[in-house]
């Protein structure tokens, strides 16, 4: 299962006012608030731990096919970092998912899995042969295996991202 | 205020947050913020803040949970009007 959430950071100023009276509270954990208020840049902590909830809540619902806006219990911490991403977990109502975060240009990009195996199977795909089931998750229409059926596409402002699992054993499509 | 004027109301509220024109002239108790309207659901944090300020409540996380069509907040924000 595969969920991804990208932020335009420049969309996300003419959309959103995250300094607004009460919204933090509403939207992050208190062990949240105080990642952003101790972060060297607060905006993109925001922004950050915003992608996480995203990209887990898309496999929660793909999971449960429960639709739901409870931002606060999703909640994300950190479990590694480097020059070139951010890896972490997220909790949902007792399920763990695992997110690798890339942050480059005004573009925050959060891709999660269930297994953390599974972060070094993920592509980039064209936006082709891509339906929706009957809750509005996406799936690929190409492929045979129920394993690689997940996609999970986002878009804001100037990105678009749509990414899969690629299994060695199980090539995504056939060449044309 | 009765639930005709409340909608009225909450579909002022919404406005600014939708970028579906077609589905916000056809505004319906039946509309999805989500799936109708394209509202980004960073903004229904937003709403939910416009409404506990237009309304005067305050609205739990409990009750955000299931705000994500017309006809279940016009229902919260009934009940917690009746509260007051």
């Amino acid at each position: 299962m595969i969920g991804n959430d990208v932020i335009d950071i420049i969309q996300s100023r003419k959309e959103s006012n995250w300094q607004r009276k009460g919204l933090l509270e509403k939207i992050f954990t208190a062990e949240e608030q105080l990642l952003i208020n101790k972060a060297l840049q607060p905006e993109i902590m925001v922004w950050l731990l915003w992608s996480m909830k995203e990209a887990a809540y898309k496999i929660y619902n793909r999971q449960t096919k429960i639709r739901s806006y409870f931002p606060q219990k999703l909640e994300c911490s950190f479990r590694f970092q480097n020059d070139s991403y951010m890896s972490g977990t997220v909790i949902c109502c007792g399920n763990r998912y695992y997110t690798k975060t890339n942050i480059t240009n005004d573009c925050i990009h959060t891709i999660a899995v269930i297994n953390p195996d599974h972060l070094k199977k993920v592509i980039e795909i064209e936006k082709k042969n891509i339906s929706k089931d009957q809750y509005g998750i996406p799936f690929l229409t190409s492929v045979q295996s129920d394993s690689v059926k997940d996609v999970s596409v986002s878009n804001h402002g100037r990105f678009e991202k749509v990414v899969a699992l690629s299994f060695n054993d199980c090539p995504l499509s056939e060449p044309d | 205020m009765n639930k005709e004027e409340l909608t009225a109301q909450l579909k002022v509220i919404i406005k600014p947050y939708t970028t579906n024109t077609d589905a916000y002239e056809n505004f319906t108790e039946d509309t999805d913020f989500i799936k109708d309207l394209n509202i980004n659901s960073a903004n229904l944090v937003d709403i939910i803040l416009d409404i506990e300020e237009t309304f005067d409540i305050v609205i739990e996380n409990t009750d955000m949970e299931r705000m994500l069509d017309v006809k279940t907040s016009v229902v919260i924000i009934e009940t917690k009007l009746a509260a007051k």
